[in-house]
């Protein structure tokens, strides 16, 4: 059997099915895998193993009387820690929140619990789920696992080093700028973004309310449908829950790609914002993937990367300075400076700002719906850059910004990065993939193919 | 851009403190917020609605 910390989730529980493993034994084997990487990495806030491992009992019993109750049951998970689980405190990775204790958990949390998956505890984000990397807060930096002295994407930074890691095989982060699918980008893991609305955010600490979204990291395609396939439904109690009914994420992952319609969006990467060489050539040999396996690909045209993102700032900014008004009023010294210089931006929005800025947004959607209309996926950058070392904050500040991914958060479309190559420098480069609206199987789909015919998932990283 | 006016902005939203202890961030914030915003080609047609509209249902 594959060591027990690189096992995927369905390889786990089909392991438990066929009695080769408990639930107790794999939670035992990534608990002292934590313990021997945790120190270089920083993926944990905080770490439950005695809940992790009740739960893991209880699992373990369930299975043992032919309770299984789903593909996720006994199965570890992280959790970033903007989301709330009963008995932690949420901190947001912030001196703001840090005696935030929660007595009860989000409904993406509840929905893991049902689905029988062991909650393992709480993991480090960018401060509030913005700006970058910080050495000015309660708690250190994730690191990458690929090479610790890089960072390892964010905001969901704990939740994409921990998976690349093989510290567990699935984590919940959130996304409102591209933060589920940064950290996957630069540890050259899986993570999707699903629909706006598709999982509910009731229990996530806002960023944004309009752009905000929970979603799934993992090392493979299918593992992510998992995931995705227990988290989404439609919550009554979040004002931007969708009454989808869309569900079984998984279903297309084996049809390949056969006469679908790919829209490659080369301006993303090619002019608005051009790319390092290694990201442009490895996107290039994504797309021949694609073809080779018998999709139509041809050239498509959105909106400028640059008013994607310009957009995108201006409602975060104005969403979320309504959000921490009154602590930047009484307590500017409590946030980092990274964060306090963004959310302070708020301030400086105008009205009209704000509402030209949806207006303008309604326009982009219809943009990439149009664009739709003759593709059934589009294929993009995620990341412009591998990621920057830690400790220069120059290079970080020039990099961050240099990605695809916030138009998807603009429009709402779902979308997804995975790793396409790995620099000179061994660090993980990536694609992205995007789909029409409530259509992640789709997404998927292509993502499955892609993950077959090419063998980055089977890389690991050099540590431990 | 002239720091009097940003400092009069950041007072009227309430942000004393942080302009007196931290100025620097309060004027670089100031800058972004503006490059942003005049980065976007707002629509000039009057019947543009913005994003997500008003729907009648539970709670409207």
């Amino acid at each position: 059997m594959t060591e027990l910390h690189w096992l995927t989730a369905a390889e786990a529980t089909r392991a438990f099915a066929a009695r080769k493993l408990s639930p107790v034994e794999l939670l035992r084997a990534l608990l002292a895998r934590i313990e021997q990487l945790d120190p270089k990495l920083n993926v944990f806030i905080h770490l439950d193993a005695d809940a992790a491992l009740d739960a893991a009992r209880a699992a373990e019993r369930e299975i043992a009387a032919g309770h299984v109750r789903g593909p996720l049951h006994g199965v570890p998970v992280g959790i970033k820690d903007i989301i709330d689980v009963a008995g932690l405190p949420t901190t947001c990775h912030s001196k703001i929140l840090l005696d935030n204790l929660k007595t009860a958990d989000a409904v993406a949390v509840s929905k893991l619990r049902q689905a029988g998956a062991v909650i393992l505890g709480k993991l480090s984000t960018h401060e509030f789920a913005l700006s970058g990397p910080s050495f000015d807060l309660p708690f250190p930096p994730a690191r990458n696992p690929w090479n610790p002295a890089h960072h390892p994407g964010g905001s969901s930074s704990g939740s994409g080093a921990g998976v690349c890691a093989g510290l567990f095989p699935l984590a919940l982060g959130s996304d409102t700028g591209g933060s589920v699918r940064n950290p996957a980008s630069s540890c050259g893991i899986v993570g999707v973004k699903p629909t706006y609305g598709l999982v509910s955010r009731r229990g996530v600490f806002p960023l944004s309310f309009t752009l905000d979204h929970v979603g799934p990291l993992t090392r493979t395609v299918a593992d992510s449908a998992l995931l995705l396939d227990a988290i989404a439904g439609h919550d009554p109690a979040d004002p931007g829950s969708a009454p989808s009914t869309a569900r079984h994420f998984g279903r297309d992952l084996m049809r390949g790609v056969r006469d679908l319609r790919v829209g490659f969006v080369r301006h993303f990467h090619e002019t608005d914002m051009p790319a390092n060489p290694e990201v442009t050539a490895a996107l290039e040999d994504a797309a021949r993937v694609l073809q080779a396996e018998g999709a139509e690909l041809r050239n498509v045209t959105l909106p400028t990367l640059n008013e994607f993102a310009a957009v995108n700032r201006v409602i975060l900014g104005a969403e979320a300075f309504s959000i921490h008004a009154p602590w930047l009023r009484a307590r500017p010294g409590d946030y980092g400076q990274l964060t306090r210089r963004r959310l302070l931006a708020g301030a400086f929005f105008s009205a009209g700002d704000y509402v030209g800025a949806q207006r303008r947004r309604a326009q982009m959607i219809a943009g990439v719906n149009e664009a739709f209309r003759d593709f059934d996926v589009l294929i993009c950058a995620s990341s412009l850059d591998p990621a920057s070392r830690l400790d220069d904050p120059v290079e970080t500040a020039r990099t961050y910004p240099r990605q695809a991914r916030t138009p998807f958060n603009v429009t709402g479309h779902p979308a997804m990065a995975m790793m396409s190559g790995l620099s000179d420098a061994g660090l993980p480069l990536s694609v992205q993939f995007v789909g029409r609206y409530f259509e992640e199987a789709t997404v998927l789909r292509v993502a499955a193919a892609y993950e077959r015919g090419t063998e980055w998932h089977k890389r690991r990283p050099p540590i431990g | 851009m002239d720091k009097d006016l940003i400092i009069a902005l950041a007072r009227a939203a309430g942000l004393d403190k942080a302009v007196a202890d931290f100025p620097d961030d309060v004027f670089a914030a100031a800058q972004q917020a503006f490059g942003n915003a005049g980065a976007i080609h707002v629509p000039t047609d009057p019947a543009d609605e913005p994003w997500p509209p008003m729907r009648a249902g539970a709670g409207l």
